[in-house]
């Protein structure tokens, strides 16, 4: 196999500009863990069966091992390096999981909370069926879900806080 | 600061894990370090004929290619050193390794494995465990005179005389399958030499001492001149206790000295770390009239694959528990651990244990059934109890709760599940049933291999303690065992826990702790803690300086090694006791069963941060309700079938039962921290048996193979509705 040169390409990636020089043939996960050094997305089994690497796509779950880099230029790509707010507080489900002991070994959670992100964003009153919904595509091996499904909801009730709270100001 | 036992206080290691900072070993690779590729034999069993790497050598990017001849002791292995790092002569299952690839980027090393050029000549396979047994089966190992890596009997009172004065008696044959740990981390890591000559691996696993004796041992080093640490550890399960790629980056890393890498794909680490072990049982049990179980034989044959592992003490574990948690008073077991040309088998949560007790708790509700008594009522009047003696004719160790635990499951479970009666089905395809069963499982090593943990704890403080700084060398794999370690330690120095830190990572900066595995940490790693801390403090109040350490070696109760005729001795020094109710939907239809609730009840002495103790119970839950209906690890003529989560498949939030009811029970241990045991393991020992009892209660039949698939359970419920069933139902189904 010859080596395919690499070209420039330009990303989006958690409200920042990012250009860099890689490889046509690369996923989306391989140029973020290796050219942009974000490494909080995980790699887990290479085809798209665990979600251990999914980011938002325009806030949209995409599994960044299935996606090519090339092809998510110009658009908004946010990994779980994103997720902390403005204030560089932590998002709400990020929060939630730490306080709830969704994450154990954590290998899986960045995926979750990507997922668990894009859904809160649509719905910030999900129904369990729905949380289940969304969290379909992530595999965990060491929690057995609960605590995750629990961080989600818990995470819903104090964004629905929040926005009653900024509807009454 | 007297309540830090038992609070669910968040772990610290959350933040990182959260934010995705948190660094597993796949996240320390640079571009700039070599890059290393295995080539994998994917031959079953085979004679090498010939390896040329010139071809690889001659590759763009290209280092070198590492061979057998290049590995000082090319041996090891955790309890024998019978597996290769790279082979020489003979390749003995798919997964062996046969050349190691260095190169400047991963596409090169990539590219140089598949130049490597290797004729063999097929030797031979044997992979179906009982046919090895015959005394003319063919070799796994050339070498060896014979497959059997272990026979283990176990023998107490007069089987055949308590079988004649039985009232009823049952036989029947159970089959388990292999099962993939599938942690979310793939195997990976990083190497290089550091400028004291040490070689430094960083990656992940669950014992730092003894990944770095094999090391030393491989590289036929001092042990000082190796250092192994560990990065954030994307999950274990038993699955990292053997080496996998941890020796391969030394190795390489010493040849060359420059820093290099290795993250496994999701395959690699499929077909080259080992499994859990698939196990035969064919069992015979006893009752009195009265409800006495009088006697068991069993034969339990374990596939132990091509190397040892730890498959001798997962047989005997497997082999000791052939009768379950009651007390018989006849008893005659042969276990065996077999070497077939399979992928090799070892450590997985439960140990032996869920493999005997499916088997087990299967026969102890047939045999009350037969005798027209309550299965619950039937256990209760033969589970072991306080004094009650083992098969190895030694009472069990203080502390035996099996009882207890499942008398409050029963009562927890009448608050979920109607415990008598299922719930009426709503549609006639639709079927439920509960099933009850119990388990039993060594917390901590057994047998007689030696057990300790050794912490050290450092104070500091002028009129008083202001902090502590603990140090002992343990993995923690995701169950949370570095903030109990710091819960125990703040707790017995009255320290607040933002005054305790913990170094764990390091086999150079911290005591052998042992292994994260057999449930032990807490109890073991923790009780050296408590016991370090307490010493210290009394060091620190003697004197007028401002510094006081200690460094305490924990070690529990003495355990013997089992008696080569008649198996008795003292196997273990603690237990952990579970119960379950189950209730399940039979889809009579498809086979498809669908867990709907499950309360499991555990004695976990005390529970150090309830908020983990639940997790481990919950995740438990999950990787049992795999290997009991969903996780089907194929292997065909020694091939690997189901390298992919695609095709082995685990348990996703959709499959999970809508009501999980973990219940703790806090019966102290005599020899824990605070009385704590260990739980990590023990929702996977009755788990199986439960779910087959449910099975049957909704339709009848009985399911006797693991993964119970909706094949089998449609195959299973045919069989019965035909009128040869009664011919069929105790033969296997396929």
């Amino acid at each position: 196999m010859t080596a395919i040169s690499k070209q420039l390409m330009t990303f989006r990636v958690n409200g920042e500009t990012r250009q860099v020089a890689a490889s046509p043939t690369h996923t989306l996960l391989e140029v973020l863990r290796e050219e942009l050094d974000l490494t909080g997305t995980k790699h887990g089994c290479e085809l798209g069966h665990c979600g251990a690497c999914t980011v938002l796509l325009d806030g949209k779950p995409v599994l960044s091992c299935l996606a090519l880099a090339i092809e998510a230029q110009d658009r908004e790509i946010t990994t779980v390096e994103g997720l902390a707010r403005d204030d560089n507080t932590l998002h709400p489900l990020q929060q939630a999981f730490a306080e709830r002991g969704a994450a154990q070994c954590g290998y899986c959670t960045p995926g979750f909370l990507v997922s668990g992100v894009a859904l809160l964003a649509q719905n910030t009153n999900p129904t369990r069926d729905e949380i289940k919904a969304a969290l379909a595509g992530n595999l965990c091996r060491c929690t057995g879900y609960t605590k995750i499904i629990e961080a989600v909801e818990l995470a819903a009730t104090r964004l629905r806080k929040e926005h009653e709270m900024t509807a009454s100001t | 600061m007297a309540d830090l036992i038992g609070a669910s206080l968040p772990r610290p290691d959350a933040l990182g894990k959260v934010t995705g900072a948190a660094r597993y070993p796949a996240d320390l690779i640079q571009a700039e370090m070599l890059h290393l590729h295995v080539v994998f034999a994917q031959r079953v069993h085979a004679r090498i004929v010939s390896l040329d790497t010139s071809a690889a050598l001659r590759y763009p990017g290209v280092v070198a290619v590492l061979t057998a001849v290049d590995v000082p002791y090319n041996a090891y292995g955790l309890i024998e050193d019978d597996q290769p790092v790279l082979c020489h002569e003979e390749v003995r299952f798919e997964g062996d390794k046969v050349a190691l690839v260095v190169a400047e980027t991963p596409d090169a090393a990539a590219e140089g494995a598949r130049l490597v050029a290797v004729e063999y000549e097929d030797l031979a396979a044997i992979t179906d465990p009982k046919a090895a047994l015959a005394p003319d089966a063919p070799l796994a190992h050339s070498r060896l005179k014979s497959n059997v890596l272990l026979h283990v009997p176990i023998r107490k009172g007069d089987t055949a005389a308590a079988f004649a004065e039985a009232g009823v008696v049952i036989e029947d044959e159970f089959s388990t399958s292999w099962q993939e740990h599938a942690f979310l981390q793939p195997e990976a890591g990083i190497a290089y030499v550091d400028e004291q000559d040490r070689v430094v691996i960083e990656t992940a696993g669950q014992w730092l001492h003894e990944d770095r004796r094999q090391i030393a041992s491989i590289l036929q080093l001092p042990e000082e001149h190796v250092i192994v640490r560990y990065a954030a550890i994307g999950g274990a399960f038993g699955g990292r206790e053997d080496l996998s790629l941890q020796h391969l980056l030394a190795l390489a890393a010493w040849k060359l000295r420059r820093p290099v890498a290795l993250a496994w794909n999701r395959e690699e680490s499929m077909i080259a770390h080992h499994k859990r072990h698939p196990v035969t049982i064919r069992c015979k049990w006893g009752a009195t009239r009265d409800g006495k179980i009088t006697a068991v034989e069993a034969t339990v044959i374990a596939d132990g694959g091509a190397y040892a592992s730890t498959s001798v003490e997962v047989t005997k574990v497997a082999t000791l528990f052939a009768s379950g948690c009651y007390e018989v008073p006849n008893i005659s077991v042969d276990g065996y651990a077999v070497y077939t040309n399979n992928i090799p088998c070892g450590a997985f949560r439960g140990f032996g244990a869920p493999q005997a007790q499916f088997a087990a708790e299967i026969m102890v509700t047939r045999l009350a059934q037969a005798l027209g008594m309550d299965p619950i009522e039937f256990r209760k009047r033969n589970i072991y109890r306080e004094g009650s003696l083992e098969p190895t004719q030694q009472p069990l160790p203080d502390g035996v709760s099996a009882l207890p635990v499942l008398e409050r499951c029963i009562e927890e479970a009448s608050k979920h599940i109607n415990v008598t009666r299922a719930e009426t089905q709503t549609m006639p395809h639709l079927r439920r049933g509960i099933g009850i069963a119990c388990g039993i499982k060594n917390v901590g090593y057994s047998f007689g291999y030696p057990e300790q943990a050794t912490a050290t704890v450092e104070l500091n403080g002028k009129a008083e303690l202001e902090r502590a700084v603990v140090r002992l060398g343990a993995a923690d794999v995701g169950q949370g065992t570095h903030l109990a370690m710091r819960q125990i330690a703040a707790e017995a120095l009255g320290l607040a826990l933002e005054q305790v830190s913990l170094i764990a990572e390091s086999s150079a900066e911290a005591p052998n702790a042992g292994s994260a595995s057999a449930s032990r940490m807490t109890l073991m790693g923790g009780r050296a803690v408590y016991d370090a801390a307490i010493e210290a403090r009394a060091r620190w109040s003697a004197n007028e300086d401002y510094y006081a350490e200690a460094t305490v070696q924990y070690r529990p109760p003495q355990t013997t090694a089992l008696d080569a005729a008649t198996g008795a001795g003292l196997p273990n020094y603690c237990y952990g006791y579970a119960a379950q109710a189950i209730e399940v939907e039979v889809d009579t239809r498809t086979g498809q069963v669908q867990v709907l609730k499950v309360v499991s009840a555990h004695d976990v002495g005390r529970a150090i941060n309830r908020q983990q103790v639940e997790g481990q119970i919950e995740g438990c839950l999950a990787q049992a309700l795999g290997y009991a209906l969903l996780e089907n690890f194929q292997v065909r003529d020694g091939h690997v079938l189901t390298p992919h989560l695609s095709t082995y498949l685990l348990p996703t939030v959709l499959d999970m039962p809508p009501e999980i009811v973990p219940v703790i029970l806090e019966l102290a241990d005599p020899n824990g921290p605070y009385g704590a045991r260990g739980v990590a393991e023990m929702a996977l020992v009755p788990f199986a048996a439960a779910v087959a009892c449910a099975i049957h209660d909704a339709t009848g039949v009985w399911l006797k193979q693991l993964p119970m698939t909706p094949e089998r359970v449609l195959v299973a419920i045919h069989q019965a509705a035909t009128p040869s069933s009664a011919a069929q139902s105790s033969k296997e189904q396929q």
